[in-house]
C-alpha cells in the first residue's frame, strides 16, 4: 500500500478498508496466472478450452516438440514404425512415473486414448491425433468402447495399427492434449470418465512437473506445487497459482501492477499500449490467417472477380491496418514455419490497374452488377480493422459499395447465412510437416475446403497431396509435392493472405523461459523462473 | 396473515412451472446446442464431426424430445436435484450451493446499505429543499442514476488503482473482508438514486400535511416530528421499491461479480450462458425467481406494519 497519509485522510474509511484489499502476498518464485474462465473441470481429457493450454504443467505428453521444433521423448522413449508406416511400436520410458511413484504403463496409455475417443468424454481434438488408428471411427460414435488398433504388448510397450500408412504418426501424438493418465483413477466400470477424478481431494496422481495442491472451483483458484516424483528435471518454481480473472480490464491492471505475471489469453484493443509488445510476442507458429473465398457463391464463382479482389489489396497495408502498433508478419503463401516453405513462391502483387482489368474481364463486367459481399470471422477489433481496410480498397480501386461483416458463422442468422462469400480464419498444423499443413487447408477433404471455400476441389492438388502423405518424412518428394500443390492452388486465387500467427507468451517480461510450442503448451515448465527484480514490488 | 402467505406460496407453484418451461424452451430452441458450442467456441483446428457430435448428444441424453427432457428435469428438480453441468459434468447442486450464499450476502448487504443511506439522504434533501444541500444530494442522485454499473465498476477500479495506487480490489474473503467494500459501493450506487428520489418526494409530500404542521405548532422537536410523523408514511412507497431493488441487485451482480472476482451466482450466470449450459442456467433462473418472489412477498407483508389501512384491506382480501 503506497497511499500517502494525506490521501488516506481524504478517502477515510474506504481507504482504510482497501488497504488490505488484494490478492495474498506471494512468496518468491510463485507464478500467478490470470485465467479468463471460471472453469468447472480441469480434466486433462477435454482436448480444448482454456484449461487445455496449461496441460503441460500437470501432465507429461507422450512426446513433445522442443524450442527448436525437434521431436523429443517424454513419457515415450521411442515410437518406431514398420516399413509400411501402418504399425507403430511405442516404448515407454522406464523412468516415467506418476506423482505417487507408480510407473506409467502401456495399460494407462491405451486406456487413456480409448477414453479420449469415447463420445461421453467430449474430447475436442482427439480426431487430429488418433483419427487414423484402426477402430477409431467406431469408438468415436459410440459403436465400440476400444480401438482395435491399440494393443498392449507388455507393461512398457504398445503396438498401434493404423487404418492407412502415416509416416508422421509419432509427430501427431507429440501433444499434451492426450497425456497418459492413471487409467484406474479416471475411468469407471461402465467405461465413462469418473466425475471429478482430476481433483486433489480425490487423490489424483499426475505425471507432469507440477501437481495440484488445491482446486477451489467455486472461487476459481487452482494452486500447483512441484511434483516430488517428476521423472524430468526438478521444477524451479515453488508454486503456480491460476486465478480466474474474467474481466480483461481487471486482468490488465493486475498484470501492470505485478499482481499477476501471465495470462491464459488476454485480448483488448489497447493491449500493446498497456502491457507492451513483448507481452504478445513469441515465436512464429505454423499457422496463418487468410480471407478465404467461397467459390460456390457469386461473385466468387468467377476467377476474374477473385483476381480483382485479391490484387486490389496491398498485403503490407492490410497487416498494418490490423496491427498499427506491431508486431506482425505479412503472409503470402499458405505454408509457414515448416520444412517445405517455398522460398520462390510467387507472391500476390498489389496491382490496382490489373485488378480493374480483371473485374472488367469477369462476367459481371464491373462493380455495378456484383452482389453484396459478406464477411464472417470478423470477431476481434484487429480483424475488424483489416476487413474494413479490404472493403475500403475494394471501394476505392474497384468501386464496390456493398459489403457487410459479422463475427462468426453461427451467429450469422437468417437468410443471409448461406450467402457468405468471405471467411476470415486461420489454417495451420501442430506438426512440422508441409503435407499435413496443406491436407488440412487446401485438400478437398479438409474442413477448410469444404466449409470455407465452398467445397473447393482441384483434382491435381488432391493427387499431389495424397501421394505425398504416404511418403516418408525423409523422402524429398514429400516436400516437393506439397510445394507443387501449393503453387497450383495459388493459381485458383482462392484467398487474400493476411498475416502469420505467433505463439504469444501472454506473460510479463519478468517471466523467464516461458516459451510455448504450437500446441499452446509451455515447452519446459520446469525451467520457468521469475526475475523478481523486474517485477513491480 | 398466515392464510395470505400460504395462498401466495401456493400460487408460486404454477408460476415457477411456467417460468421454467419458458426458459427451458428458450435455451433449448434458441441458445444453441451446448455440445456444438464446445467445439465451435474452441479456436483453431478443432475436429468438428457431425456424426461424433450426434454420438456425444446421445450419450448426454440430449437427443430425446423436448418435452421428455423437460419433464425429467422437473421431476429431478422436485427431488432437489438440479442435475450435472453439460459442459463440465460437475453437480449443479454443488456449484449452486457454493455460489448462492455469496450473492445473497452481497445482495442483502447492498440492499440494506442502499436503503438506509438512500432514505437518510432523501430525508435530508427534502428537509433542506432548494438549499445547497438539497441540490448537492439531488445532483449526486442524478449522476449515479446516469452511470450504468458496467461503466461504474471498471471506472472506479481504474481510478483506485491507477490514480490512488491502491491494490486491485479482487476476490472474496467473506462479507466482513475489506475486499467487498468496492463491489458493495458499485452495486449500490445506481439503485440508491431511486431510493433517494423516492424518499425525498415522499417527505416533501408529507411535510405539507396538516398533522405535520400541527405537530410542529405544538412545539414537538423537529427530529421527533421526522421520526414519528414523517418517516412512517414515507417508508411505505420506499419499501415498495425494495422489490425493484432486489431485481436491480441481482442484475448488477452478473457484472459486479465478474469485475471483482466474486464467486457468486452472477459470475456463474455469465459462464453458463456463454456455453449454453442449461442445467446451470435453469438452476440460476429458478433461484433468482424465488428470491424475487420472496422479496415481493416480504414487501407485501410489511405494508400492514407500516400502514394500518393496508392491514384492513388485506383482512378483507383474506
Amino acid at each position: 500500500m503506497k497511499t500517502s497519509f494525506r490521501k488516506y485522510l481524504m478517502i477515510g474509511l474506504a481507504a482504510t478498508a482497501l488497504s488490505t484489499t488484494g490478492l495474498p502476498a506471494w512468496a518468491d518464485q510463485v507464478l500467478n496466472i490470470a485465467h479468463p474462465v471460471l472453469e468447472q473441470s480441469w480434466s486433462p481429457l477435454q482436448g480444448g478450452g482454456h484449461v487445455a493450454r496449461w496441460q503441460s504443467l500437470q501432465w507429461a505428453a507422450p512426446m513433445y516438440f522442443d524450442k527448436d521444433g525437434k521431436l523429443t521423448p517424454y513419457v515415450l522413449s521411442s515410437a518406431k514404425p514398420d516399413e509400411s508406416f501402418k504399425t507403430w511400436t511405442l516404448s515407454i520410458d522406464p523412468k516415467a512415473v506418476f506423482s505417487d511413484g507408480s510407473k506409467i504403463t502401456a495399460q494407462d496409455i491405451v486406456g487413456t486414448w480409448n477414453l479420449c475417443a469415447r463420445p461421453a468424454t467430449k474430447h475436442a481434438r482427439v480426431n487430429l491425433f488418433l483419427g487414423d488408428v484402426e477402430g477409431f471411427n467406431d469408438v468415436v460414435v459410440g459403436k465400440a468402447k476400444d480401438m482395435t488398433g491399440l494393443v498392449v504388448n507388455d507393461d512398457q510397450t504398445v503396438t498401434v495399427t493404423l487404418a492407412g500408412p502415416d509416416p508422421i504418426f509419432d509427430q501427431k501424438i507429440a501433444t499434451a492434449l492426450i497425456p497418459p493418465v492413471k487409467i484406474s483413477q479416471a475411468v469407471d466400470e461402465s467405461g465413462a470418465q469418473k466425475a471429478d477424478w482430476w481433483r486433489p481431494e480425490n487423490g489424483v496422481v499426475v505425471s507432469g512437473p507440477f501437481m495440484p495442491e488445491s482446486m477451489d472451483l467455486d472461487q476459481g483458484i487452482v494452486t500447483l506445487v512441484p511434483n516430488p516424483h517428476f521423472f524430468g528435471p526438478k521444477p524451479k518454481l515453488e508454486k503456480i497459482v491460476l486465478t480466474t480473472v474474467s474481466d480483461p480490464i481487471t486482468a490488465t491492471l493486475m498484470l501492470q501492477r505485478g499482481d499477476m505475471d501471465a495470462a491464459t489469453e488476454l485480448i483488448t484493443p489497447t493491449i500493446i499500449q498497456d502491457l507492451g509488445a513483448d507481452f504478445l510476442g513469441g515465436p512464429a507458429l505454423a499457422k496463418g490467417q487468410q480471407f478465404w473465398f467461397d467459390a460456390s457463391k457469386p461473385p466468387m464463382d468467377d476467377i476474374n472477380v477473385r483476381k480483382a479482389l485479391t490484387m486490389s489489396v496491398n498485403p503490407q497495408e492490410l497487416a498494418l491496418a490490423a496491427f498499427p502498433d506491431g508486431p506482425f508478419t505479412v503472409a503470402d503463401q499458405i505454408l509457414n514455419k515448416v520444412p517445405g516453405v517455398d522460398p520462390d513462391f510467387p507472391k500476390f502483387a498489389y496491382d490496382p490497374e490489373a485488378a480493374k482489368a480483371a473485374l472488367a474481364a469477369s462476367k459481371y463486367k464491373g462493380s455495378d452488377r456484383l452482389p453484396k459481399i459478406m464477411f464472417v470471422g470478423i470477431s476481434t477489433p484487429t480483424h475488424e480493422a483489416a476487413a474494413q481496410y479490404i472493403a475500403e480498397q475494394w471501394r476505392k480501386v474497384l468501386g464496390i459499395q456493398g459489403t457487410e461483416m459479422k463475427p462468426a458463422i453461427e451467429t450469422y442468422a437468417g437468410p443471409d447465412q448461406k450467402s457468405v462469400q468471405v471467411f476470415r480464419d486461420d489454417v495451420g498444423t501442430r506438426v512440422p510437416d508441409a503435407v499435413s499443413y496443406l491436407m488440412g487447408s487446401i485438400h478437398s477433404g479438409s474442413g477448410n475446403a469444404l466449409n470455407k471455400m465452398g467445397g473447393y476441389k482441384n483434382a491435381e492438388v488432391d493427387k499431389l497431396l495424397d501421394e505425398a502423405s504416404v511418403k516418408g518424412v525423409a523422402d524429398p518428394d514429400r516436400i516437393g509435392n506439397a510445394q507443387k500443390a501449393q503453387r497450383l492452388f495459388r493459381e485458383d486465387w482462392m484467398y487474400i493472405p493476411y498475416y502469420y500467427d505467433v505463439m504469444s507468451k501472454w506473460a510479463m517480461p519478468w517471466v523467464q523461459n516461458f516459451d510455448k510450442n504450437d500446441d499452446w503448451q509451455v515447452i519446459e515448465p520446469w525451467n520457468v523462473t521469475i526475475d523478481e527484480e523486474k517485477r513491480p514490488s | 396473515m398466515g392464510r395470505y402467505i400460504l395462498n401466495r406460496l401456493v400460487r408460486w407453484i404454477p408460476s415457477v412451472f411456467i417460468l421454467l418451461l419458458l426458459v427451458y424452451a428458450l435455451v433449448f430452441f434458441g441458445a444453441g446446442d451446448p455440445i456444438k458450442l464446445i467445439f465451435l467456441q474452441a479456436p483453431g483446428d478443432v475436429a468438428y464431426d457431425p456424426a461424433r457430435i450426434d454420438a456425444i448428444r446421445e450419450a448426454a441424453g440430449l437427443n430425446r424430445p423436448f418435452l421428455l427432457q423437460f419433464w425429467d428435469y422437473v421431476l429431478n428438480v422436485a427431488q432437489g436435484n438440479f442435475g450435472n453441468s453439460l459442459v463440465s459434468g460437475r453437480s449443479v447442486n454443488a456449484m449452486i450451493s457454493a455460489a448462492v450464499p455469496v450473492t445473497l450476502k452481497i445482495g442483502l448487504t447492498a440492499i440494506v446499505l442502499v436503503s438506509v443511506v438512500g432514505i437518510l439522504l432523501g430525508v435530508i434533501a427534502a428537509l433542506n429543499q432548494n438549499k445547497w444541500l438539497d441540490n448537492l444530494i439531488v445532483g449526486f442522485a442524478l449522476v449515479i442514476w446516469g452511470i450504468p454499473v458496467f461503466v461504474a465498476g471498471p471506472l472506479i477500479t481504474v481510478f483506485l488503482v491507477l490514480v490512488l495506487d491502491f491494490d486491485v480490489p479482487y476476490g472474496w474473503g467473506g462479507l466482513f473482508s475489506t475486499k467487498v467494500i468496492v463491489p458493495l459501493l458499485v452495486i449500490g450506487l445506481n439503485p440508491m438514486a431511486l431510493i433517494i428520489r423516492q424518499a425525498r418526494a415522499g417527505v416533501l409530500e408529507v411535510l405539507s400535511e396538516d398533522y405535520v404542521r400541527t405537530a410542529r405548532a405544538k412545539g414537538i422537536p423537529n427530529y421527533q416530528v421526522v421520526m414519528r410523523h414523517i418517516m412512517r408514511p414515507v417508508l411505505t412507497p420506499v419499501v415498495s421499491q425494495i422489490g425493484l431493488l432486489v431485481i436491480a441487485t441481482l442484475n448488477n451482480s452478473i457484472l459486479i461479480e465478474k469485475v471483482f472476482g466474486l464467486p457468486g451466482l452472477g459470475r456463474m450466470t455469465e459462464t453458463a450462458i456463454k456455453s449454453s449450459d442449461y442445467p446451470v442456467i435453469m438452476a440460476i433462473v429458478l433461484i433468482f425467481s424465488i428470491v424475487v418472489m420472496a422479496s415481493n412477498l416480504l414487501v407485501d407483508i410489511s405494508y400492514p406494519l407500516l400502514d394500518p389501512r393496508a392491514a384492513a384491506k388485506k383482512t378483507e382480501d383474506e
